[in-house]
C-alpha cells in the first residue's frame, strides 16, 4: 500500500466532515457518522499493516534476487551481478514494510541491470524474477475484495 | 463554492448565451466522472409565452485529480469542432477560463440523451450488458471508432495537438507523455510497472498513419439509449486525453482486460478479435498485431499512470475524493494485468 495507514486515516476522517457529513439529514445518522469519525481518530495511531504480508514478499524478493544475481555471474556478466549484489546489501534488516518497500526497489533495478545484457543471458535472470513477480501477484489479489466500483460509480 | 452559489453564477452564465430568460431547475455533481468535476444541469429558457427545457452538462477542472496538470481548453477545441460532425459527440458551445465565473476553468456541452453503462459486474458476475445489448452496441462502438478516426485532423484544424512525424515518433510521444506523468507523481515504481516500461521503451512500433485518437474510447464513456428495446451508441464522451497519434492505440484500450467486466469481451460488448476485425473492415486499415501489443501494454500503463497520480493527490491531502484513495488497493490487479501483458503471468 502506497497510502501510509495515518494518512489514510486522516482522508477518511477528512471526507466524512467535510462531503458526507453536510448532505447527512437525520440527526441519528449524523450522530452516527460523529462516531465513525471519533473510532477513525482513535485508531489512527493503534495500527499498522500486517507485518507477515512484507514478510513474505520479502522473502520472495530475496529469493528471485539471489536467483538473479547468480543468473548474472554464471552467464560472465560480473559486474551486473555485483551491482544486483549491491542493491540486496542495501536493503534494510527491518522494519517489514521498510524491508520489503526497499526490496521492491532492488527488483526493479535488478530488471534494469538485466536488460542491457543479451537475451540468452538476461533469460535466467528474467524467468526467476518473473516468478516472483506472479508469485506476488498472487498473494496481492488474496487479499483483496470484492470492488464496490458500481456502488462508487453510481452513487 | 456552495451549490446555491454555483447554480446562480451558472444560470447568470448561461442566461448571458442563451436568447431568452434562463431559470436554473437542476443542479447535480455526477458521480460517474473520475477525473473532472462534472455537474448536469436543467435549465427552463422563457421566450415570451413559451418555456424551452434544456439540459448541459458542465465539466470543470478540479483541484486535484487524475490527469493533472489539467488544460480544458484542447477537448473543448476539439468537441466543438465536431459539434456539426456525424460522430456522435456532445455538442459543446463554450468554454470559460476566467475564475471569476466558476473559480476554475470549465465548458459547457449539451445533455445527449442515455445512460453510461459502467465497467463493472453485475452482483452474479455477468457482465454489464446482456447478449441483445451487446449485438447491437458492440458494432455501433468499432463503427464510430472507424469514423472517429476517419477525421480529417488537418482539415479541422487539430494540428495544434501535436502531429507525431512518420515512424516510431507516435508511441515514443505517447509513452514520454505517460512517463513524464509517472514521473509527476513521484510515487515509487512498482517492478511490475518497471518491467513493462523497459519493454515499451525498447519496443516502440513505427506506423505512417497519424489519425486523431480519442484515448479514452471504451466502456464507461458510452452513452447508450434503448429504443424499443433495442441498445443505440447516443454519445462518445471524456475526451480528456485526446491527441494525435496511432489509431490502434484507441482499439487497444477499447479491447484492454481493464473494461471487460467480468466477460471476455472488449468493453464487454465483442470478442477482443471480433471487435478489431470490425474496425479494420469498416476503416479499411489494418490491424497490425505487433502495434497492437505495444498499446495493449501501454494501455495497463497508462491506468496505472492514472491511479498513482490520483494516489499521490490524496496522500498530499490534496482532495477528499475518495475515489483517488480506493486505486491504492486496486493497483495489485494491474500488475496481475501487466504480466499478463507482457508474458510473465500465464
Amino acid at each position: 500500500m502506497l497510502v501510509p495507514v495515518e494518512t489514510a486515516i486522516d482522508g477518511l476522517v477528512r471526507t466524512l466532515l467535510e462531503a458526507v457529513l453536510p448532505d447527512v439529514g437525520t440527526r441519528f445518522a449524523r450522530g452516527q457518522l460523529y462516531a465513525v469519525v471519533d473510532i477513525l481518530r482513535n485508531l489512527r495511531d493503534r495500527v499498522e499493516p500486517k507485518a507477515a504480508l512484507a514478510d513474505a514478499e520479502a522473502e520472495s524478493a530475496l529469493t528471485a534476487l539471489d536467483q538473479a544475481e547468480a543468473a548474472c555471474r554464471g552467464a560472465g556478466a560480473v559486474g551486473e551481478a555485483a551491482r544486483i549484489a549491491d542493491a540486496v546489501r542495501a536493503v534494510p534488516a527491518a522494519p517489514p514494510i521498510d524491508r520489503a518497500t526497499a526490496l521492491r526497489g532492488a527488483v526493479s533495478l535488478a530488471l534494469e541491470v538485466v536488460d542491457g545484457l543479451p537475451p540468452d543471458a538476461a533469460a535466467p535472470a528474467r524467468a526467476a524474477i518473473a516468478a516472483h513477480l506472479t508469485a506476488q501477484a498472487f498473494r496481492d489479489l488474496a487479499v483483496l475484495k470484492p470492488s464496490l466500483l458500481t456502488e462508487i460509480s453510481k452513487g | 463554492m456552495a451549490d446555491d452559489r454555483l447554480a446562480a453564477r451558472l444560470e447568470g452564465f448561461l442566461g448571458a448565451r442563451l436568447d431568452g430568460a434562463v431559470h436554473l431547475t437542476h443542479l447535480e455533481r455526477s458521480t460517474e466522472g473520475f477525473s473532472q468535476e462534472t455537474f448536469t444541469v436543467d435549465v427552463d429558457v422563457r421566450r415570451g409565452d413559451t418555456i424551452e427545457r434544456r439540459g448541459y452538462v458542465v465539466k470543470r477542472e478540479p483541484v486535484a485529480g487524475l490527469l493533472e496538470p489539467y488544460d480544458l481548453e484542447p477537448e473543448f477545441r476539439v468537441l466543438h469542432a465536431l459539434s456539426d460532425d456525424a460522430l456522435p459527440s456532445p455538442p459543446t458551445p463554450w468554454f470559460e477560463r476566467d475564475p471569476a465565473v466558476l473559480e476554475r476553468p470549465f465548458y459547457v456541452m449539451e445533455r445527449l440523451p442515455g445512460d453510461v453503462p459502467i465497467p463493472a459486474a453485475r452482483p452474479d458476475g455477468s457482465g454489464p450488458l446482456d447478449d441483445a445489448d451487446r449485438a447491437t452496441l458492440g458494432p455501433a462502438v468499432a463503427d464510430a471508432l472507424a469514423r472517429l478516426h476517419a477525421i480529417d485532423w488537418r482539415a479541422r484544424g487539430f494540428g495544434f495537438l501535436g502531429a507525431p512525424a512518420p515512424g516510431r515518433d507516435a508511441a515514443i510521444r505517447e509513452l514520454t507523455r505517460w512517463e513524464d506523468r509517472l514521473a509527476r507523481s513521484a510515487m515509487p515504481l512498482h517492478p511490475a510497472l518497471a518491467e513493462a516500461l523497459l519493454w515499451l521503451r525498447r519496443n516502440p512500433p513505427s506506423t505512417d498513419d497519424i489519425t486523431l485518437v480519442h484515448g479514452d474510447y471504451r466502456l464507461g464513456n458510452f452513452l447508450v439509449t434503448r429504443d424499443g428495446g433495442t441498445a443505440q451508441l447516443s454519445g462518445i464522451l471524456d475526451w480528456e486525453m485526446v491527441h494525435l497519434g496511432d489509431p490502434l492505440e484507441d482499439v487497444a484500450w477499447c479491447a484492454s482486460p481493464l473494461w471487460r467486466a467480468g466477460t471476455p469481451y472488449a468493453s464487454a460488448l465483442l470478442a477482443p478479435e471480433e471487435f478489431a476485425g470490425r474496425w479494420a473492415a469498416t476503416s479499411g486499415r489494418a490491424v497490425d498485431a505487433d502495434r497492437l501489443r505495444y498499446y495493449d501494454v501501454l494501455a495497463v500503463v497508462k491506468m496505472a499512470t492514472i491511479m498513482l497520480t490520483g494516489i499521490r493527490a490524496f496522500r498530499d491531502g490534496r482532495t477528499t475524493d475518495l475515489r483517488m484513495a480506493i486505486f491504492d488497493h486496486q493497483l495489485p490487479y494491474l500488475h496481475a494485468l501487466l504480466g499478463m501483458a507482457r508474458g510473465w503471468l500465464g
